[in-house]
């Protein structure tokens, strides 16, 4: 995370999210690494009052670790180049908090995000969470629609924090009553975030660089008189555990787990089974969409009779990165079921993966992603079918997904006889008895066509008889990397060099004879897309001489292809990218500067349509499409980073 | 002498037509075979040796020796022993050895190795054989590059000319096309079922509300759903080597490993999906749209515009940096820029449309 690419785009994002004094800071501690404020000043050439404000607004926001060492009483300043790169993911944070838990809930986290962290007490301040009409909150939401716009958002922020006096005269009017209900609603909202795992506690320990925390831990520990008593390997190992533990207890953040109710957290729960059990028709008909704008007035309702229980008033949350990454991860999974199977076995396959959300804490557990190969499946808690059964819409039609299992002895006049509508309303005409059991072997169904080659997106094992489903997680996060890197390999190099690559990959290490046998390709496109895919560093090539001469007749020569190295060098590039398109929105910006400014003067800015005339409106709305659009890229790139490093 | 040799000759011949009657042609005769037959009278050794002799002159008889140095005979054919007996000493030796390399072919190195002739003598004989038309250059598909020789007669075998998959030791391509095809749309009719056409309406209409309509399929008349897991009636190996020689598109029977070796090649392509260890195979796509994209294909070979759109796109092959060729170059303030990017800007007319 530290390459020059890497580092430039972190700089990059931080200039365009907090403005260049940051930015400024920012690179500076990257290029020298650890420095303490002398330093930091000399190097950074700032004012001390403004290196001052600055840093305590970083570190607010989690851009840099800091530590005072007990040893020379200096305090350290170095860049966390993670959370600057998670700058760019909180348009797409937001996505999906909305998508799941309703749009009141993402302002929620909005605001968590744009503070960096913040007590439960500040945040029952702000005056944008006491209103549940997002318009009257000065339309902070606008940002996170189909681009992940962030700039826009922490403009759209910035302006929402200023005019925090005008707004906070609302509420006030509005009475008492309505106060205390939003403040039940925050409450309930936050529970369900931190159930989801979504939010997190922060500790002082998160303040501190990783490797800081860790050698303070070895610090304590060794110094501990039972340690100092052992003597050798024994002190080595018992340092070791106790390093361990005490990390863990220092570091520990996760909030979800007083909050869960049956392995499932609040605010979800209960929705489809009430909408069974009462049959309300509203619940039935929403179902697919509940998830969506609904379901925040359901919990919001149904939550204060069960847990009105406030959040602790002093708990200092923040935004979680890695839970969210396994949200995310999961999105990609059921695209990637969307392409291969029917649209109710993606959602059956949605709510599997829900399931395994909640009990997954982060991608993997090594920092490093395992070499190819080396890397043993971790599979997931096995699930029964049924427990999901009340996670599915029951109004989702399950059986005409597929052939009927009969097919080879199959009569066209009784399946004929039979229209689909039944399928829909029929589930829940007669639920109880027959639709329960066949249901849940639909469900089954399903499931083992996930199950299938070539994603295998699931698999099976029977305990006691039942068969259970679990899901191998780092498996498929390989095949997404395969398949981002073969998108790419097929875009620039044809199909015929993603044959050789899926070949190669398969086998291993082959000489061009075999290679040819192979692939069943003329020996001219063979050796084209070879060495075209070697110059652009896809695959490689390794010498064997027979010889100690070294003759090139008495070479074998092996064509290889390695994923881990390639992923690699791609995800430099696509750092790269990134920064470039950023760079190039700065271009834009320049170029258009006159023109923005003046649809940036606080007279036009809302009133454009009265100010600017009407080849204005259409300059400003190409200029936002362009904005969008590079943004979008950007996002774009950013999936594949997610991809590379961090599912 | 002469009614001596005349008769030694008589017997020979006769000799050499019990052999052919009574045994298969590579059969190896030692002494006892050929006095068994009852032919040279009272087992006369010296005379049976006259007999072999003769017909060794003749090139009816190979002389060879096994490994437990005893002598054994073998039958030549009568037409190729006229040949032999055309051929002066070292071109019959080079044909021996041409001979003796069968339906495989033998590299002229060899040739020269075991025959010890000086390069331009076995040139010389190589060109008079080649012209008496009684061998034949052959390509060799493992080694293209040397020069094999083969008796004129012979068919190569399967591992010179690399299988059914070879026209004259190059790979076939249009060929492997055409069968790799035809393979795909019948191991995809078997893989998808159809619904009947009564029912389609409706099933159809459910897969396009949710969005799970395919880009290629013209509107579809057709609709496929996949088969339950439990489905058995994916095709095997068998089935499939059935079905492309019955279908009349192979000039040759082709046998099932061929098949398996063009199976692989589709899985390799992502086009099918082998079940059950390689016994069984799926095909990814319907019929209608394996239909679709193979009646295409022709138009777009040389454009090859649409060949992303098997996989989908990423950040990467979307954005303008990611097929930039002075990607590495690429500097802010330097000669390829950010700033002077040409690439930007046609990409925003395109995207953008203006």
């Amino acid at each position: 995370m530290t390459s020059q690419y890497a580092a430039e785009l972190c700089t990059l994002l931080i200039e365009e999210q907090f403005g260049e004094l940051f930015a400024r800071i920012f690179s500076t501690l990257q290029r020298y690494e650890r420095l303490t404020l002398p330093r930091l000043k000399f190097h950074a050439r700032l004012a001390d009052r403004q290196l001052r404000a600055a840093l305590t607004a970083m570190i607010q926001h989690h851009l840099i670790y800091h530590f005072t060492s007990l040893e020379d009483n200096n305090t350290y300043y170095e860049a966390n180049p993670q959370a600057a790169y998670y700058l760019v993911r909180s348009g797409k944070i937001l996505n999906l908090v909305e998508e799941r838990l309703g749009e009141y809930a993402a302002r929620v986290m909005e605001m968590v995000l744009f503070l960096g962290h913040a007590s439960v007490n500040h945040l029952e301040t702000l005056p944008e969470l006491r209103s549940l009409n997002p318009e009257s909150a000065n339309g902070i939401i606008n940002g996170n629609g189909e681009h992940t716009e962030n700039e826009e958002e922490f403009g759209a922020d910035q302006e929402a924090t200023n005019g925090t006096e005008e707004i906070s005269e609302q509420p006030a009017q509005n009475g008492h009553d309505d106060a205390e209900k939003m403040i039940a609603l925050l409450h309930s909202t936050l529970r369900a975030l931190a159930s989801h795992g979504y939010l997190s506690r922060v500790r002082e320990a998160h303040f501190q660089s990783p490797s800081d925390n860790i050698l303070e831990a070895q610090r304590a520990v060794s110094s501990r008189p039972d340690i100092k008593a052992l003597k050798g390997k024994r002190q080595q190992e018992a340092i070791a555990s106790d390093t361990d533990t005490l990390l863990t207890e220092r570091t520990h953040a996760d909030l979800s787990m007083g909050l869960m109710v049956d392995g499932m957290p609040r605010g979800v729960k209960r929705k489809f089974r009430n909408g069974a059990s009462d049959s309300t028709n509203a619940h039935l008909t929403n179902g697919v969409n509940g998830n969506g704008a609904h379901a925040e007035n359901d919990y919001a309702e149904e939550d204060d009779e069960f847990d009105n229980v406030p959040m602790e008033s002093g708990l200092v949350v923040r935004v979680n990165y890695q839970k969210l990454d396994v949200a995310l991860r999961n999105d990609r999974f059921v695209s990637l079921a969307q392409e291969e199977a029917p649209p109710a076995t993606t959602e059956v396959y949605e709510c599997l993966l829900r399931r395994f959300e909640y009990v997954t804490q982060r991608c993997r557990e090594g920092v490093e992603i395992p070499r190819e190969g080396e890397e043993g499946e971790q599979w997931t808690i096995p699930i029964d079918a049924e427990k999901l059964l009340e996670d599915i819409d029951p109004s989702l039609d399950l059986s005409t997904a597929f052939a009927p299992v009969e097919a080879t002895t199959f009569s066209l006049n009784q399946r004929g006889k039979r229209p689909l509508e039944n399928g829909i309303n029929g589930n829940h005409d007669n639920n109880d008895e027959d639709s329960g059991p066949s249901r849940a072997w639909e469900i089954n169904q399903h499931l083992h066509l996930l199950a299938q080659p070539p994603f295998n997106l699931t698999s099976c094992v029977e305990l006691y008889g039942v068969p259970k489903w679990r899901v191998g997680f780092r498996g498929l996060a390989r095949k997404l990397r395969g398949l981002e890197l073969e998108r790419m390999i097929e875009s620039r190099y044809g199909d015929v060099a993603l044959r050789v690559i899926r070949v190669l990959h398969a086998k291993g290490k082959l000489d061009e004879k075999r290679l040819q046998e192979i692939s069943f390709l003329p020996w001219k496109d063979l050796r084209q897309t070879l060495s075209s895919m070697q110059t652009g560093g896809f695959v490689d090539l390794q010498e064997v001489p027979k010889d100690a001469q070294r003759q090139p007749s008495k070479t074998i020569f092996l064509w290889y292809y390695d994923p881990d190295r390639v992923c690699g060098s791609i995800l430099e590039d696509t750092y790269k990218a990134m920064s470039r398109t950023m760079q190039r929105i700065k271009v834009e910006r320049e170029r258009l500067k006159d023109f923005l400014e003046k649809t940036e003067r606080s007279d036009v800015k809302g009133h454009e349509e009265e100010y600017l005339t009407e080849e204005e409106l259409e300059r400003l709305q190409r200029w936002k499409d362009k904005e969008a659009l590079l943004l979008a890229e950007v996002a774009r790139l950013d999936d594949m980073v997610a991809v590379f490093r961090d599912y | 002498m002469a009614a001596a040799g005349s008769r030694v000759n008589e017997l020979a011949s006769q000799l050499y037509d019990a052999c052919a009657d009574q045994f298969d042609a590579d059969h190896s005769f030692y002494q006892q075979d050929l006095l068994s037959l009852g032919i040279i009278p009272g087992d006369d050794l010296p005379l049976l040796l006259q007999c072999t002799q003769s017909l060794v002159n003749q090139k009816l008889f190979r002389l060879l020796e096994t490994q437990n140095k005893r002598l054994v005979w073998r039958l030549v054919a009568r037409e190729d022993a006229e040949k032999l007996q055309t051929l002066k000493g070292d071109e019959s030796l080079v044909f021996g050895v041409i001979h003796s390399s069968g339906r495989s072919g033998v590299w002229i190195r060899n040739i020269q190795s075991r025959t010890n002739l000086h390069k331009s003598i076995l040139d010389r004989c190589l060109k008079t054989l080649e012209g008496k038309n009684y061998i034949k250059t052959v390509h060799n598909v493992k080694h293209p590059t040397k020069k094999m020789y083969m008796l004129a007669g012979l068919a190569p075998s399967e591992d010179v000319t690399g299988g059914a998959w070879f026209t004259d030791g190059v790979l076939d391509a249009n060929f492997i096309n055409s069968v790799a095809g035809y393979i795909e749309y019948t191991v995809s009719r078997k893989s998808w079922y159809e619904v009947p056409a009564d029912r389609g309406r409706g099933a159809k209409r459910i897969k396009t509300e949710t969005g799970k309509t395919d880009v290629m399929t013209e509107p579809a008349e057709k609709t496929f759903l996949p088969y339950p897991a439990s489905y058995a009636g994916y095709p095997t190996v068998d089935a499939i080597t059935r079905a492309v020689n019955e279908s009349g598109i192979t000039p040759v029977q082709l046998g099932s490993e061929s098949v398996v070796q063009l199976l692989q090649m589709l899985c390799f392509d992502r086009k099918l999906v082998a079940l059950n260890n390689g016994t069984q195979y799926k095909s990814l796509k319907n019929p209608e749209i394996v239909k679709g994209y193979q009646t295409r294909k022709p138009v777009l070979e040389g454009e090859e515009p649409q060949s992303s759109v098997n996989l989908g796109k990423n950040g990467m092959t979307e954005s303008p940096c990611g097929p930039c060729p002075s990607f590495r170059l690429c500097t802010p303030g330097g000669a390829i820029s950010p700033e002077t990017c040409e690439y930007f800007d046609p990409w925003f007319e395109k995207v953008l449309g203006f």
